[in-house]
């Protein structure tokens, strides 16, 4: 038997009557959150990142025309805050989940959840697929709200998902690589440059921006700034490579 | 309930677990006992359907245990050595959490807390519990479900006197209400006291697998040791079966001169040593 096979990571499968103790898993990790001030706060900063950008970003840029006497200063980068607000209320969410899921790591709570009716696939849906499904469609309810620049209804789906995916990666890889809760928020920060790949259209040229190929975000950026649907499908492709990557057995320190 | 049928297991290159078999029926205590790294935790992984790439076979009830699903904890209670309770949440309320992710049967929460004498603590934080404390309510965590088979790894480790016996008593009444329990542990005086049978584990392979009494009484005989006064005091021992051709012990007997005598059985941790070449403690 080869070190490879004993590797990799088992999963039953999960049925659909099963799902009563994923939903119980998940709501008392919501539980769970409310008792942590940190995680509370991380799961309402959403919103009140969302007024800032919403009320904050146009007065700044109102100011500093103003002040200047330019035209355009901020206006051209409205797109790119638009873009920003959709990863960071996913890669909130799923933070929230990662710090939940390391501290049941400390305290050695995930083994004891992996040998009860949630099973070990059970687990990991109510810690990382729910959170994210949660953290998407709030996402496509608070950017209408507080965008800036994006307004259609496609759009906004899109940077939704796109923001989805990035938070499970951010989260991802906060589980793998953090062996405990204070180094998952140090990691955290680390993670999140994830998103500053966004950037990349706007301030760097082509071809020298596609540098930033590896980065989920910096294909989201190309879909707002070049208009064009094709760049979805390397955003897509991207996040999933990097999912794959951080599921699998050989990555996965989080067993 | 269990059947283990040449059973191996590696991490690495190397087996760790090789060609190990045994059964464990139906409402006995079975304990693995060996020294730290002998294997017992990596049996028990595979008996719980976590390390599914093995060879043999690993039945638990009718299951082969890399092929289990979703029902297959329903009548599994494990009770870990280390505390694996939210530690932010009072008792009470880790009870019913973890109660509630079982479909059937569940027992009174305020039943097993008062077993374990914790029923004043029940509302008290995790996080201010002692060691024992945490020890009594991470084995009541196992029977919320009111489970068929318990798996229980050092159950008595870090409790007083006391507790401890109280745990024992409540393991020997899980087994009176039929239960079958694998306890894992280096306590030979739990496992003499408990077990119904017991192997002995070392490097992934059974030594030895049978009572503890019928152990003790086939690998080491009882010796007899006395004492008298002969310049100062005296002592001397013989096996229990040699006794009557013990010329001293006869002529002190005859002649009234004992001072003391008794005898003694060795030990499980005499006869684990003496089978495996190995400690325990």
């Amino acid at each position: 038997m080869s070190a490879a096979q004993t590797g990799t990571l088992h999963i039953p499968k999960v049925r659909k009557k099963d799902m009563r103790a994923i939903q119980i898993s998940f709501l008392h990790m919501l539980k769970f959150m409310k008792k942590d001030m940190m995680l509370l706060a991380a799961g309402l900063s959403p919103l009140l990142m969302g007024a800032a950008i919403r009320l904050g970003i146009p007065a700044i840029d109102k100011a500093l025309r103003s002040f200047t006497g330019l035209s355009q200063i901020l206006g051209p980068y409205y797109s790119l805050f638009d873009i920003f607000y959709s990863a960071i209320t996913p890669s909130m969410f799923c933070f929230v989940a990662a710090m939940v899921m390391l501290e049941e790591r400390d305290d050695h709570i995930d083994r004891y959840l992996f040998v009860t009716d949630l099973g070990k696939r059970g687990y990991y849906i109510s810690r990382i697929v729910i959170p994210a499904l949660v953290a998407f469609v709030i996402s496509a309810v608070l950017l209408p709200i507080f965008r800036l620049a994006v307004s259609s209804f496609a759009m906004i789906l899109f940077l939704s998902f796109s923001g989805t995916l990035q938070g499970i990666i951010i989260a991802l890889l906060v589980v793998n690589i953090s062996s405990n809760k204070l180094e998952g928020m140090a990691l955290t920060k680390c993670a999140s440059l994830m998103m500053l790949g966004a950037m990349g259209p706007y301030f760097i040229e082509r071809p020298s921006s596609h540098i930033l190929f590896f980065m989920p975000s910096y294909w989201t950026g190309l879909v707002i700034t070049e208009g064009r649907a094709i760049y979805v499908l390397p955003t897509v492709l991207v996040s999933v490579i990097w999912i794959v990557i951080l599921s699998c057995g050989k990555f996965r320190r989080y067993t | 309930m269990i059947q283990v049928n040449n059973l191996t297991f590696s991490y690495s290159k190397k087996p760790f677990i090789e060609g190990l078999s045994f059964e464990v029926k139906a409402g006995e205590i079975f304990g693995f006992l060996g020294p730290s790294g002998a294997g017992k935790s990596t049996v028990q992984k595979i008996l719980l359907g976590m390390l599914p790439n093995y060879e043999g076979s690993a039945v638990v009830g009718s299951v082969e245990c890399k092929k289990h699903g979703s029902n297959f904890y329903q009548n599994i209670g494990v009770d870990f050595e280390y505390s694996t309770m939210y530690e932010k949440l009072s008792a009470r309320e880790n009870l019913e959490f973890f109660s509630s992710l079982y479909r059937l049967r569940h027992r009174s929460i305020d039943e097993l807390l008062m077993a374990v004498g914790l029923e004043n603590d029940a509302d008290k934080r995790v996080a201010d519990f002692s060691k024992g404390m945490k020890s009594r309510l991470n084995f009541i965590k196992a029977l919320v479900h009111d489970p068929k088979l318990l798996f229980l790894d050092e159950p008595t480790s870090g409790l007083d006197p006391t507790n401890s016996r109280l745990m024992k008593d409540m393991i020997l009444e899980e087994k009176r209400r039929g239960k079958t329990i694998l306890l894992t542990t280096h306590n030979m005086q739990d496992a003499t006291e408990l077990c119904d049978r017991v192997a002995f584990i070392v490097g992934g392979k059974l030594f030895a697998l049978d009572s503890p009494h019928n152990l003790i009484m086939s690998k080491g005989a009882a010796k007899v040791t006395y004492t008298w006064i002969e310049n100062g005091e005296q002592s001397a021992s013989c096996d229990l079966t040699e006794m009557a051709g013990d010329k001293k012990l006869r002529n002190l007997i005859a002649e009234n001169r004992l001072q003391s005598i008794h005898s003694s059985e060795p030990t499980l941790n005499d006869i684990f040593m003496e089978i495996t070449g190995k400690t325990l403690v």
